[in-house]
């Protein structure tokens, strides 16, 4: 939760005021959000994904019999919806049925399942009325569900900040399928139930029991339509140890007119009277980005359904280029979806409803169409 | 500080009650074992002084750093001593001795004329012979750890291990057990594997000694069907048994080991397939595993594979079946 400073500026003021209002502030403080612990072990449920590469003695012919295996298991290496995966043709079809008759109907308070993507850049969009929108591209990249593990059982280690959570049950996805020889047996243990291939990324996402998914349904960008506002949660980049005017937007100093050795530093920091000390929460120098952040309600202007790619509204998705972000259903409620989305997900089934390669927002201009022209009078 | 010293006296003392309680369990079991460590010591001694005069050999080393001329004692020098010449690092990697180009010699065997010495271990360029003599050790090294694995009710009683066939996949060790409808669970597999890699922890010396015939009966008099092996055993070596011990586990195996039981690296014990029953009580099962030697990573698919293949049952002579003195001349 961000810690939040009220400051009462009556009890600040030297003079004193009988009649005047205090006016109370109340500024976010954006910390690191949790206190320095050493951590000298790792948790109990820790698994250690990557196998440690060593040089394999393994003959030419044995190493192409165990890529044949891997192939037979899981499928031969392809790209698909641009990014390089496996065709899993083992994993459960979704049958038609689930998809319209056993399916629950959607409701205002459910929570659905999110995505994981990657960040792979930023580009401008127009609105039909000239306005430029900056968007940011997410890429989902080969999400298959892994487990849903029910409310009844679902008792995480490290409790999310979720109320209720007794309601709710968790479907763990998976993202970016990897050849399992890389990775640690444990670590694919994870997906031998699901016969899931093993993947890099792993996520949990807090679904209510209406919006469960079977092991093995991909999850594509289809699950969000055009129009809808998600969150999108990601790590900001690393800036290191920085300064006060980067880090917290201060103004600094002039470069010139006699200043002396102070055009970067933050000058007071606290006021003297009765509570003449430095204020915990003090904005000062220190270590900024590379904290997980969520920017919420952005709106989705535009979705390719061939490469699985999003553009959502704005440049503030934290993260560098080709970093991983969550997206989520949005939790601000005036932004929140009228009508039902795909639920509890769009099955790539449903022959009938087939979405078009590019879907466009009705307010945005397709680079397709024609220009705007003016006839002349 | 009184409660945590508290503590740790009470667990040490649980544990003190648990070793204790493993010694007086194999009771009965120990006693022969006891008797047939004895009767090895002293065999052992008897022929080291049965050398006498000690005589030079020459023995010519070929191989890394440089090929030299070692003069070692006849008849109580091993290669394992040839090996302490050179390096320490040649003692803990070599496995397995080559005398004369061709004949494999265990580490800890005296030599018995001046000759060439190749030391062997796992990365040579033809590791064929070094590899059987791996597999050979992994089926001995678990009759050893079987008989560490079973409680005295299980009446256990170790049979033999035919001789290795890398291609088949796994080792094996033929046992008879007091249970004619075993089903071996995961957890009893695991516990076996376990106890396979403590003796390898361990480091023991797999030594060898050549008996006459009257001596391994001897020996083996409490064991049934190492004495009903023995006679057709000594009648093809000139009436000499050639044995084996890995701590104070002693068995009969005809061709050479390696040096010692640090070279097993990944190890599963994976099948123990009914073959026949015994009497009404017991059964003859074969035991199968797959090892790797030290110092050689897989990954868990091909290892998996490798598990796989070993699960089938091994189509190596029956224990149950006559001992053709044929089958075992093809064995190598």
């Amino acid at each position: 939760m961000l810690r939040t400073v009220i400051c009462d500026l009556a009890r600040l003021r030297l003079s004193g005021s009988t009649a005047s209002s205090a006016a109370v502030v109340v500024t976010q403080v954006r910390e690191k959000g949790h206190l320095s612990r050493p951590r000298l072990r790792n948790p109990y449920w820790f698994i250690r994904p990557q196998r440690s590469q060593t040089d394999d003695l393994v003959t030419g012919e044995n190493r192409s019999f165990i890529k044949e295996v891997i192939h037979d298991t899981y499928g031969v290496p392809a790209l698909i919806k641009g990014v390089q995966t496996y065709e899993q043709r083992q994993l459960i079809k979704t049958p038609q049925a689930s998809a319209t008759e056993d399916a629950q109907p959607w409701t205002p308070n459910v929570r659905r399942c999110g995505l994981i993507a990657r960040k792979i850049g930023q580009y401008p969009l127009w609105l039909k009325n000239g306005e430029r929108v900056r968007t940011t591209l997410l890429q989902v990249v080969d999400n298959h569900v892994v487990k849903y593990i029910p409310p009844e059982e679902y008792r995480p280690a490290q409790q999310p900040d979720v109320k209720h959570l007794h309601r709710y049950g968790c479907l763990v996805v998976g993202a970016e399928s990897t050849n399992p020889a890389l990775l640690t047996k444990e670590y694919c243990g994870l997906f031998k139930d699901s016969g899931v291939m093993p993947t890099k990324n792993l996520a949990r996402f807090i679904v209510s029991p209406q919006a469960a998914l079977a092991p093995g349904t991909p999850l594509n960008v289809g699950h969000f339509r055009v129009g809808d506002f998600v969150d999108v949660r990601g790590k900001t980049v690393d800036h290191g140890f920085q300064g006060v005017v980067k880090r917290h937007g201060f103004k600094g100093m002039p470069a010139s007119h006699g200043v002396t050795k102070t055009h970067r530093r933050p000058g007071n920091i606290g006021g003297g009277g009765e509570k003449g000390r430095v204020w915990p929460g003090t904005k000062m120098p220190g270590h900024m980005g590379n904290r997980w952040r969520i920017i919420k309600g952005l709106r989705i202007w535009r979705v390719n359904t061939k490469y699985n790619v999003m553009w959502v509204q704005g440049s503030s998705v934290p993260g560098s280029t080709n970093g991983l972000v969550y997206i989520y259903d949005t939790i601000l409620p005036l932004r929140r979806p009228q009508l039902a989305p795909p639920f509890p997900t769009l099955y790539d089934n449903d022959a009938e409803e087939q979405l078009p390669e590019d879907i466009w927002h009705e307010q945005v201009h397709n680079f397709n169409e024609e220009s705007i022209t003016y006839k002349p009078e | 500080m009184a409660t945590a010293t508290k503590l740790y006296k009470q667990s040490w003392h649980a544990l003190r009650q648990l070793q204790q309680y493993r010694t007086i369990a194999s009771g009965n079991a120990s006693a022969s074992i006891k008797s047939r460590n004895e009767l090895f010591n002293q065999e052992q001694k008897r022929q080291r002084d049965a050398v006498g005069r000690v005589e030079k050999i020459e023995v010519r080393y070929l191989g890394l750093p440089e090929d030299v001329t070692l003069v070692m004692n006849n008849h109580i020098s091993t290669p394992y001593n040839c090996a302490q010449h050179l390096s320490e690092g040649h003692c803990k990697r070599s496995a397995l001795a080559l005398v004369d180009g061709s004949v494999p010699w265990d580490m800890h065997r005296p030599l018995q004329e001046s000759c060439t010495l190749q030391l062997l271990n796992f990365n040579v360029s033809e590791p064929h012979v070094v590899n059987k003599a791996f597999w050979r050790t992994c089926s001995f090294m678990l009759g050893a750890a079987l008989q560490r694995a079973f409680k005295d009710e299980a009446r256990l009683q170790l049979h033999s291990f035919p001789g290795p066939n890398i291609k088949s996949g796994s080792f094996v060790h033929d046992i008879v057990l007091g249970a004619q409808n075993w089903e071996p669970t995961k957890a009893e597999m695991r516990a076996i594997s376990a106890e396979m890699v403590k003796l390898a922890a361990q480091d023991l010396r797999i030594e060898r000694l050549e008996v006459d015939k009257e001596l391994a009966k001897e020996m083996f008099k409490d064991s049934r069907y190492k004495s009903e092996q023995l006679p057709s055993i000594a009648q093809q070596n000139q009436s000499r048994v050639t044995l084996y011990r890995l701590g104070d586990h002693i068995d009969i195996s005809r061709g050479p080991m390696v040096a010692s039981t640090r070279f097993l690296g990944k190890c599963t014990i994976l099948a123990a397939h009914k073959v026949a029953n015994e009497g009404s009580t017991d059964a003859f099962y074969r035991l199968q595993g797959v090892a790797l030697p030290t110092g050689f990573s897989l990954n868990h698919i091909a290892y998996g594979l490798l598990e796989k293949r070993a699960q089938k049952l091994n189509s190596a002579r029956l224990p149950n079946e006559p001992f053709e003195e044929q089958q075992q001349m093809q064995l190598s």
